[in-house]
């Protein structure tokens, strides 16, 4: 009697892939934080195409970091990829500042959403509402008069 | 009664009358007004822990030093509306600490404004026209309003003049003035509030009377000192979920810049709460900062932005 082959079980191909397996070596101890790291390299490498994308354990905090040059040439980033349930400190947020590279805090979904915030040093003057700028002309206003 | 022109009923928000403005634009303080206001004392009203402030003089020096407050008094000519204020001023928690720590405030004890303010309100209050003074011009008014509206030439109003005038026969009859719509003149001027250089020194407040400082506000007034030191006007920034609005120059002439949000260094906040405040800088146009206070006396900032990477 044949015995039934059994399924093939579906392949995780994260869990196969060699930077998330570089990744887990790191051994920092938080496999959300990893996943959550993993995506945004796929992101930032292959959706993005950011050059030289790499990860490193952060020293201070235990999370995987990432760091790239989003064009060739470009200056080197800093990217800190975190599940977006995860609780953060201004703290830990100054110390990978003090890397010394520009930073972009990335918040990962449950859903693989990403959005990326810039985080600076000191106080970074929002840029100015673009024009061109029309004075609201009398009609307008007495309009707005008579609807009040 | 009487009536506003109607082209000052809907005033735009930022406008006030030309004078107020100029006595309070700080660039436009000359250097000797600018030492003066530095070395004024301001007298401050206490309602519960509410700092208001009642003086000209003293709203005009404390602009001078580069604090806001807000105004919170209704206008006497335009009370039912909120878009333009009038006196006192109330001040932030963190304005009253900074102008207490520079010895530029005094209060008077609670006792002494209540006796002081009992009495000058009866006295004021028998010195303005009495109630029958007050019933006869509202009497005069009355007849005149009325024949104003019989003048006015408006048409199908023929039962209606005759109506008006019979009122207007009878009125010396049977017209009553309430007692509730006697106008009551207070001198706030008098009333407890003026402090002479004598009485100045009297009544420093040397310490707050607030309570024990919780560590969130002492983050915040470190963050306010910090910022205000640089030369940035700040007020509260309930409207938009921080702690203060950071202006580059007088908000008068200017939109803030920043939404400051003061915490600990090692407070915890939930990454979705940073994301949240993060996209309303960015819906607004303004830079969220992340404020803290170090251990050494300094305040370091964060400024959060929108990165572009959609």
């Amino acid at each position: 009697i044949d015995r039934c082959t059994p399924k093939k079980q579906p392949t995780n191909w994260i869990q196969q892939h060699p930077v998330y397996q570089g990744m887990k070596s790191l051994e920092v101890g938080d496999s959300a934080q990893i996943h959550a790291a993993f995506l945004v390299y796929m992101d930032l490498s292959e959706a993005r195409h950011w050059n030289e994308v790499s990860y490193m354990k952060s020293p201070e905090l235990e999370v995987v970091l990432l760091e790239g040059r989003e064009i060739e040439g470009g200056p080197v980033q800093t990217v800190l990829p975190l599940p977006v349930h995860q609780n953060v400190n201004h703290r830990s947020l100054r110390r990978v500042l003090d890397r010394g590279f520009p930073l972009l805090l990335c918040a990962v979904g449950s859903d693989s959403t990403l959005v990326y915030q810039r985080m600076t040093d000191g106080l970074v003057t929002p840029d100015p509402p673009v024009g061109p700028f029309q004075d609201v002309d009398r009609r307008h206003q007495r309009k707005r008069r008579q609807q009040d | 009664m009487a009536t506003d022109d109607p082209g000052n009923r809907r005033p735009s928000p930022l406008s006030l009358s030309s004078s107020f403005r100029q006595g309070l634009m700080s660039d436009q303080i000359s250097e000797e007004q600018e030492a003066e206001s530095q070395s004024h004392v301001v007298a401050v009203s206490l309602v519960d822990s509410t700092p208001l402030l009642w003086r000209m003089q003293d709203l005009r020096a404390v602009r001078g030093q580069g604090l806001v407050g807000a105004l919170v008094g209704s206008l006497a000519r335009v009370p039912r509306q909120n878009g333009r204020m009038g006196r006192p001023l109330q001040l932030l928690q963190e304005e009253q600490r900074l102008l207490g720590e520079q010895g530029a405030i005094a209060m008077a004890t609670r006792k002494q404004v209540s006796e002081e303010r009992r009495s000058l309100v009866f006295e004021s209050f028998d010195s303005y026209r009495s109630y029958e003074e007050q019933t006869v011009l509202a009497l005069e008014d009355k007849k005149s309003s009325l024949l104003r509206a019989m003048t006015t030439p408006t048409p199908h109003t023929e039962s209606k003049h005759v109506a008006l005038r019979g009122h207007l026969e009878t009125l010396d009859h049977h017209f009553t003035f309430p007692r509730s719509g006697l106008a009551v003149q207070l001198s706030t001027a008098r009333a407890g509030l003026t402090y002479c250089p004598e009485d100045r020194v009297y009544l420093q407040a040397d310490r707050s009377p607030r309570g024990p400082v919780s560590p969130q506000s002492e983050a915040k007034y470190q963050v306010f000192r910090d910022l205000r030191g640089r030369g940035f006007y700040l007020t509260s920034a309930g409207k938009f979920g921080g702690d203060f609005l950071v202006y580059p120059g007088d908000p008068l002439r200017f939109h803030s810049h920043f939404i400051a949000i003061c915490l600990s260094l090692d407070e915890s906040m939930c990454l979705l709460d940073v994301l949240t405040v993060a996209r309303l800088g960015s819906n607004v146009k303004k830079t969220v900062l992340l404020c803290s206070a170090t251990p050494e006396g300094g305040v370091v900032y964060t400024s959060l932005q929108w990165s572009g990477m959609v």
